[in-house]
């Protein structure tokens, strides 16, 4: 049941550069079927299928985005920065689109206001896709902070993307040289919160940030250290 | 020529179980003129007639009607019986029974099908014998898309429901068009010189398949009827989720509707069958399995935005749809 709804979504990936994310590229699926059909899906069929209004259009939406997250295996090295970039130039053929679909997905039916969660699920999403391509060892606080920051510097990249395609490889680049910034700001803000399991004064807090920013530096005994 | 109420399949065929033939009434009115009703196999009987305590051998098969156990060859003229006997009282009792919800659930079901939106759809209405399915589907087309050439053939085996609808859309625009013909068949075994396979863009049953002595064979017709991309719609009581609230719908179905039926139909006996039927069918997860096993493509296992099933009014009622791919 659910295999011939999705064979029928994988199909309509391909129409969506000439037909947009829209019912109709849904309904012309059955005419790429092995045995096509006559002509395509009806209004109802495609209701009952994938869902009434722009639902249907979410749902395909939806599919294109997990295709792309499957294209990311298939960048040319194990780097960030060449899974990222796939995942972009998944985005090309259909950037134009992109503003539309994206509108769609954060807009339900019946809420009155813009609804962020598909857009940050979207982001988290491809930042934990392209870890695990890369074989992201991160554990504890870091794997947060390693997929915040991957997510942030994407979402940055295809939004810029969506304005200047072009140059969206060297701005995926570029925020990728400082990334380490970012994941040591998101690092530190979990740790703080987390202060209240260290002895909570000013001393003990500065030791913190001190090993976050000097790596390398040996950990202080706490014990040695003369309060302020 | 006005419609006139169609037999399909061989005298033999609508017969039913032998042993239930008997006179039937010729009622001397318009209906009877196009439908000779002393041909009719069957006649109405008492309960205590119909409740067998036979207890069958190991080779008779069994089904449900309502909470009893009955041979599978009599639940056709089981059900028959009572739907004769709630014919002509039937709308009414489902307002009064469902205190008019019954409406809205049929009027949200034709609504989300939209007939007619991309054009003239050929619709077949199963177990639609009073015809308030047809005339929705007709009257939404109509006034939303300017469409007259949609049409729907009104298919039931019961003909006193199928009289009832006729004499509802004599009172319509439809009457005497050919937007609408009544037809007096099986769900189950649809003639194919009447119901030519590959031959409609939508069918329909609403509140019906319950009443099927074998669901799979009656989608399997269905699967056999519909077009290529044409579209499965089953309107259907249904499992209620909600614990609270299936205890006051239980309460509702066992203590009132019976009294109902009492009061309002004089026949406590046949909506005692139909409150039980409802707590017989298969939940809203096994049905949509066994769509799916006819052949039809749903969406996924669950209820809700791309799901194979909406739930009405907390599951009370259930709306499954599938697509012939």
């Amino acid at each position: 049941m659910a295999g011939v709804r999705t064979r029928l979504l994988q199909l309509t990936l391909p129409l969506v550069r000439s037909h947009g994310f829209t019912r109709h590229a849904l309904a012309q699926s059955v005419l790429a079927l092995p045995a096509p059909h006559p002509e395509p899906l009806s209004d109802t069929a495609v209701s009952a299928l994938f869902g009434e209004g722009d639902e249907a259009r979410r749902t395909l939406i939806e599919a294109w985005l997990d295709e792309g997250r499957k294209q990311m295996r298939h960048a040319p090295s194990r780097s960030i920065k060449d899974v990222l970039a796939a995942r972009l130039r998944y985005n090309e053929s259909v950037v134009d689109l992109l503003p539309e679909a994206f509108a769609t997905l954060v807009t339900p039916e019946g809420i009155p206001f813009v609804d962020p969660r598909p857009a940050l699920s979207h982001a988290a999403k491809v930042a934990d896709e392209a870890c695990n391509v890369v074989n992201d060892q991160s554990v504890g606080p870091s794997w947060y902070a390693r997929r915040t920051s991957i997510a942030a510097i994407y979402t940055a990249a295809e939004l810029h993307q969506l304005t200047s395609p072009k140059t969206a490889e060297d701005f995926l680049s570029s925020l990728l040289e400082s990334s380490t910034k970012v994941e040591s700001a998101v690092l530190l803000r979990v740790v703080v919160s987390f202060k209240h399991s260290v002895p909570r004064n000013m001393c003990s807090e500065y030791c913190v940030l001190y090993m976050l920013i000097h790596k390398t530096r040996p950990r202080p005994r706490l014990d040695k250290i003369e309060h302020s | 020529m006005t419609e006139k109420i169609e037999k399909s399949g061989s005298q033999s065929e609508r017969d039913g179980v032998q042993s239930y033939r008997g006179k039937a009434e010729y009622r001397n009115s318009d209906f009877g003129r196009f439908c000779d009703l002393s041909t009719f196999p069957f006649t109405r009987f008492t309960h205590s007639v119909t409740q067998s305590n036979q207890q069958g051998s190991s080779e008779t098969k069994t089904t449900h009607f309502g909470f009893q156990t009955v041979p599978e060859e009599a639940k056709e003229s089981l059900v028959k019986n009572v739907f004769s006997s709630v014919a002509s009282s039937y709308d009414v009792m489902n307002d009064a029974m469902s205190l008019g919800v019954h409406r809205l659930w049929k009027d949200d079901y034709v609504s989300s099908l939209r007939p007619g939106r991309k054009g003239p759809l050929r619709c077949i209405d199963l177990a639609g014998g009073t015809g308030d399915i047809a005339l929705r589907i007709l009257d939404y087309a109509r006034e939303n898309y300017a469409d007259r050439e949609t049409s729907v053939d009104v298919v039931d085996i019961n003909a006193e429901m199928l009289k009832e609808g006729y004499k509802r859309f004599k009172k319509t625009m439809y009457h005497n068009t050919p937007q609408v013909r009544f037809i007096e068949s099986n769900a189950q075994a649809l003639p194919e010189e009447q119901f030519p396979s590959n031959t409609y863009d939508l069918y329909t049953i609403a509140f019906g398949i319950r009443n099927c002595t074998s669901i799979p064979d009656v989608l399997k017709e269905a699967y056999r009827v519909l077009k290529p991309g044409g579209t499965f719609a089953c309107l259907e009581f249904s499992k209620v989720n909600n614990p609270l609230l299936n205890m006051l719908y239980d309460q509702w179905s066992f203590s009132v509707i019976p009294i109902m039926g009492t009061v309002l139909a004089g026949d406590r006996d046949s909506y005692q069958y139909l409150v039980e039927s409802i707590r017989k069918f298969p939940s809203q997860p096994e049905f949509a399995q066994m769509i799916a096993d006819a052949g039809f493509a749903t969406g996924g296992l669950h209820e809700g935005k791309g799901g194979a099933w909406r739930d009405l009014w907390g599951g009370i009622a259930s709306v499954h749809t599938g697509v012939k791919v």
